[in-house]
């Protein structure tokens, strides 16, 4: 590892890096889920195509 | 040594106690017991403060100043996207990133101020509805984290020395970070509107 490389900013910057994305990437998969189980109990299942209430 | 670890790293160490702080503040549920005695404060902001007033009053003044925080928070979105995109090397590449980081960040910091007060022009006059919204509350996260990533993080990291000297892999995470971070501010912020 190199010290000139690998010091205090760089390391703060990836791991705060590392968290953002993880923590967002969390999130929003969240609401993808909760927006596909609202779709399900609308419709009984989900269909993007062929969908009867969409004509 | 702990000393001499907290004097070597300052950053690191300040970026763990926030983690560790945050970890505490929901571990306890913190939170939870706050969000009830913010009610009065956000009911006093709608009706009883002058820009409420203004806001739920006069709707040419309110669109005036949501227009402004429109407008802000597009500019926020160029100069993040044009600096992380540079980053990113995918666009301006005959255009050193030292300069563009230098140049957009100046832009950068006046429309993040014109959005924080128009914006809280804006949640002044439906302060009582967006208190109940889970979303409201994730932009203002988002908004704390993406400032704070940018003034103590991403801009000290990236003015201290040539982008030639800092790993390629921590300029892309740092760009692709912020370019999320602002994406969800800016997202959270139209559901706001929709809701």
């Amino acid at each position: 590892m190199n010290d000139s490389k690998w010091d205090d900013r760089t390391i703060a910057a990836a791991s705060s890096s590392v968290i953002i994305i993880g923590a967002l990437l969390y999130y929003w998969a969240g609401e993808v889920q909760s927006t596909i189980e609202l779709l399900e109990l609308a419709y009984g299942s989900l269909k993007f195509f062929n969908n009867p209430m969409v004509f | 040594m702990l000393s001499s670890f907290l004097s070597n790293y300052r950053n690191v160490a300040s970026l763990a106690f926030i983690v560790l702080a945050v970890v505490l503040v929901e571990f306890f549920e913190v939170r939870a017991a706050i969000y009830p005695s913010l009610l009065p404060f956000f009911e006093w902001l709608k009706y009883s403060s002058w820009i409420g007033y203004l806001g739920i009053t006069y709707g040419s003044v309110y669109a005036t100043v949501q227009a402004g925080h429109l407008i802000s928070m597009a500019i926020i979105g160029g100069t993040v996207l044009v600096t992380d995109l540079r980053l990113l090397g995918v666009l301006l590449k005959n255009i050193p990133s030292e300069t563009i980081t230098k140049g957009t960040h100046q832009c950068f910091k006046y429309s993040l101020s014109v959005s924080i007060a128009t914006g809280i022009f804006c949640a002044a006059g439906v302060a009582d509805k967006v208190y109940y919204m889970p979303v409201f509350w994730i932009k203002m996260l988002a908004l704390l984290a993406g400032s704070g990533f940018m003034f103590f993080i991403k801009q000290p990291l990236l003015n201290s020395r040539p982008h030639s000297e800092i790993g390629p892999w921590t300029l892309r995470m740092l760009a692709v970070a912020s370019i999320f971070i602002w994406f969800t501010v800016a997202a959270t912020g139209r559901w706001i509107g929709f809701s």
